[in-house]
């Protein structure tokens, strides 16, 4: 009973892990480092498919629309994302996650769109149960990890490369750490906080040189189960990143940004441990250094499977003792 | 079993490397004789015009920034860059054809849009 309400519990939070990339149409993984949820129990796996749609088009300068430009620019995403995480040991969970683009495009009035596809980035975090209370329902987990540059970086259109802001992968390795806090309040309640920094390696090649800001996330959240099968949750989390880097150590002044985003989300469990949530991202507060077209919105579409292969297996044991 | 997951995860973080093989190609029979651009400083959106002027036969043009983005494709390209890429800019291009392959650079400059 205990080990499933701690089941329960992380699975809530497995369904409402998701970030989001503030700056409008960066290269890389726009969201879901599925970082934001404590350690798995031993011997449970659980895989998300994920789909996002996001959208931006108004350009930002500090905290204030920016409208001294003569064009009109949109860009918009369609994503997907596979997310595995499987329970090791009772004190560490190994986490995985690939992304692909079905589009990120780029809109300016009059022009041809500018359109990159394909692999994204690749994830894995090693996650650890710090500290875990199944009767107080309070999880300490940190974790740490490391983003690979495995997809497209250099994707062309009539041998015209594609610039690096619609490229499918980062071009660069991530390393990540971060820790998740939860606490259960109530039968129907649990409140969380998450932190996460991540840094990124500099991208050296013969005629490029970049390195991206370093990035802090900070989130809340709040669950709450409406009936039997629904929840609802609520996250607002900020997400800060550090001016980037170029050539001659140059620091870009448009780069960089302070985010606060509010993200609503609703999850219905079905039969057999199936998971269907839906939810969307929506800026509360922009700041962007510099000219900067800013975040608008995304919608996001997950199932989720989990398997406790402890209990299946007891459940065979119960079924050939009966026999 | 257990030991050994963690033991390839270990291994798979710490073992990342990356090589990079790069192949010298022969001019064949191209002659790259200018890389030329119509404005040069240019604003933060605005566009200039790059200009590659090569004989060979056949010959087709890669183009390459490491800030900012191309319109059009060939000979002759709109280049721009956005307040992103504020800065000293290198535009490579690339000509070539089944005999060969030449390239060449040209630095633009790029300055903010922004003057309060």
């Amino acid at each position: 009973m205990v080990r499933n309400a701690a089941l329960s519990m992380v699975l809530i939070f497995h369904l409402t892990g998701t970030r989001v990339m503030a700056q409008c149409c960066a290269s890389g993984n726009p969201f879901i480092s599925d970082a934001e949820q404590p350690a798995l129990q031993s011997r449970v796996l659980t895989a998300a498919l994920t789909y996002r749609y996001s959208h931006s088009e108004q350009f930002y300068h500090n905290d204030s629309p920016y409208r001294d430009l003569n064009f009109t620019q949109t860009a918009n995403v369609n994503y997907t994302e596979l997310q595995l995480g499987y329970g090791v040991t009772k004190w560490l969970t190994v986490m995985g996650d690939l992304g692909y683009f079905f589009n990120k495009t780029l809109h300016t009035d009059g022009q041809d769109p500018m359109r990159g596809y394909g692999l994204g980035d690749a994830a894995l975090y090693l996650k650890f149960n710090l500290y875990s209370n199944a009767k107080a329902r309070f999880t300490i987990s940190p974790s740490v990890g490391m983003k690979f540059p495995i997809g497209v970086f250099d994707q062309e259109v009539d041998h015209v490369k594609l610039p690096i802001s619609v490229q499918p992968s980062s071009g660069s390795f991530k390393y990540i750490g971060n820790i998740f806090i939860s606490k259960g309040v109530g039968k129907k309640m649990a409140l969380a906080g998450f932190i996460s920094y991540e840094y990124a390696q500099l991208i050296e090649s013969e005629n490029f040189y970049y390195q991206y800001g370093e990035q802090w996330i900070g989130a809340l959240y709040f669950n709450y189960k409406i009936i039997k099968n629904l929840s609802l949750d609520l996250q607002i989390r900020n997400e800060y990143r550090a001016k980037a880097i170029r050539e001659n150590k140059e620091i870009v002044e448009s780069s960089g940004y302070n985010v606060t985003c509010f993200t609503p989300q609703l999850t219905y469990a079905f039969k057999y441990n199936w998971y269907l949530s839906v939810f969307g991202d929506v800026p509360l507060y922009k700041y962007y250094n510099g000219i900067q077209m800013s975040f608008g919105y995304a919608l996001s579409l997950r199932l989720t499977k989990k398997i406790d292969f402890i209990s299946i297996q007891a459940r065979r044991q119960a079924n050939t003792i009966s026999e | 079993m257990n030991r050994m997951i963690i033991l390839l995860v270990l291994s798979t973080l710490i073992l990342v490397s990356c090589s990079k093989a790069t192949t010298e190609k022969s001019a064949g029979d191209i002659r790259l004789q200018s890389l030329t651009a119509t404005l040069n400083p240019i604003e933060a959106w605005d566009t200039t015009i790059i200009t590659v002027e090569a004989t060979g036969s056949n010959l087709q043009y890669g183009w390459e920034a490491n800030h900012g983005d191309f319109r059009g494709s060939g000979k002759t390209i709109k280049y721009a860059a956005g307040e992103c890429c504020v800065g000293l800019n290198t535009i490579t291009c690339r000509v070539f054809n089944d005999t060969g392959e030449v390239s060449d650079t040209i630095m633009i400059r790029v300055t903010t849009h922004y003057h309060p």
